[in-house]
């Protein structure tokens, strides 16, 4: 019975986070094979685009803090989500990065000429996959960051589950002990030899 | 044997051959994804993570554009270090190059106008040998053994695409689950899409 629990839950784990294996299979390919890519595409990723430019006039409390101002100018632009804002020493822009998977963009606010641009990152499949394979971490606050930082830690915890419940499977099967054993100590004997030569 | 029972064989003893790989990026996105926490609980030993090996004079000339790659193969042929290697230049006077093993990490810093070279040494940290083995990959690096460890990483994701394909196949022949094993398919590239369209 424990066995047949292991082996179900090992298979409907897999199917559930398939399209999570699939995007970190496809950008470790995307970025193991970064110079490839760069012929491929013809250069680095492409510039951001300005996507508008507008007047905007914005008032924030009196002790706002950069993060505070950034946050009411995408919530005002119907953009709001994860970011990283700074401000730019030569003029004290607030330069905003919406962290979007899809579209990021670049806004931003020069409060002296109460400019607002928005620049958008060209669509491109390889700065699309590293982006979603380099998202974790639970640093912004929205809630949806957070699900996606869990979902990250739940992908950690069942590949850690894979291994163990894989290792009891193979365990249980009497024939292929002798030959599992040889592929295994092979793999870490490679793997051990690797992290002492490079 | 059948093509049912060598797919089986194959999804076992792919993943025996692969299990440290897949231990080492499951524990490294840990480190990478809690890497708050590791930081704050090394900067509590107080412990300073670079320490001097040596400083003396040096002299190089680095051009002020151009692939500055060859200007860090030399400083480390004249210094007598050793590993995969970045360079990169840090300030208009400052030029950086990183060398690094899994074990060990170096970095060389020729200040241009005072003549100058410092090495340091990087402190052993537990989780940034982890995330460097995790980071690491590609073939940019002149070594065999390092090219030979992107080739590994290709056979790692190779390794994954073959145990979603062989893993389909076994859920497929398994009548009693499909429907089962429908719903979570479905849930888990509907949960992936949703989070696609939100963040």
């Amino acid at each position: 019975m424990f066995s047949k629990v292991l082996r179900r839950i090992h298979m409907y784990l897999a199917l559930f986070l398939t399209p999570w294996v699939l995007m970190y299979t496809a950008s470790t390919f995307v970025m193991n094979h970064r110079e490839w890519f760069r012929e491929l595409y013809g250069g680095s990723t492409p510039s951001p685009v300005v996507e508008r430019e507008m007047r905007y006039e914005a008032s924030f409390p009196e002790s706002a803090s950069t993060k505070q101002m950034a946050r009411q100018i995408l919530a005002s632009l119907d953009l709001d989500g994860a970011f990283n804002v700074s401000q730019r020493a030569r003029d004290g822009a607030i330069v905003i990065q919406r962290l979007d998977p899809i579209t990021p963009r670049r806004v931003t606010y020069d409060a002296a000429q109460a400019k607002l641009t928005i620049e958008k990152m060209p669509w491109e499949s390889r700065a699309f996959l590293e982006r979603m394979h380099r998202r974790r971490g639970y640093q912004q606050s929205y809630a949806l960051d957070i699900a996606w930082a869990s979902s990250v830690d739940f992908f950690i915890a069942a590949m850690t589950f894979w291994v163990l419940s894989g290792l009891w499977m193979w365990w249980e099967l009497r024939a292929t002990r002798a030959p599992g054993a040889c592929f295994a100590v092979a793999g870490a004997v490679l793997f051990a030899f690797f992290v002492v030569a490079i | 044997m059948t093509y049912p029972h060598f797919n089986r064989r194959l999804h076992l003893y792919l993943a025996l051959t692969l299990l440290p790989w897949f231990l080492m990026y499951a524990a490294s996105s840990l480190a990478f994804s809690h890497d708050q926490y590791f930081q704050a609980r090394d900067q509590a030993k107080g412990a300073p993570l670079w320490t001097t090996r040596f400083e003396r004079s040096y002299s190089i000339d680095v051009p002020q554009s151009g692939d500055l790659r060859a200007i860090g193969a030399r400083i480390m042929r004249d210094n007598g270090l050793a590993g995969s290697f970045g360079t990169y230049r840090q300030s208009p006077n400052q030029l950086n190059v990183y060398i690094y093993t899994f074990l060990h990490s170096t970095q060389a810093k020729y200040f241009i106008t005072e003549r100058k070279l410092v090495v340091e040494d990087r402190r052993f940290r537990f989780d940034h040998f982890l995330t460097g083995m995790h980071g690491r990959g590609g073939f940019e690096q002149e070594g065999i053994l390092e090219k030979t460890w992107g080739v590994l990483v290709d056979l790692v994701w190779l390794g994954m695409i073959l145990w979603i394909a062989t893993g389909l196949y076994m859920w497929w022949h398994l009548p009693r689950v499909r429907a089962w094993g429908w719903l979570a398919l479905a849930g888990g590239f509907a949960s992936f899409t949703l989070f696609l369209w939100r963040l």
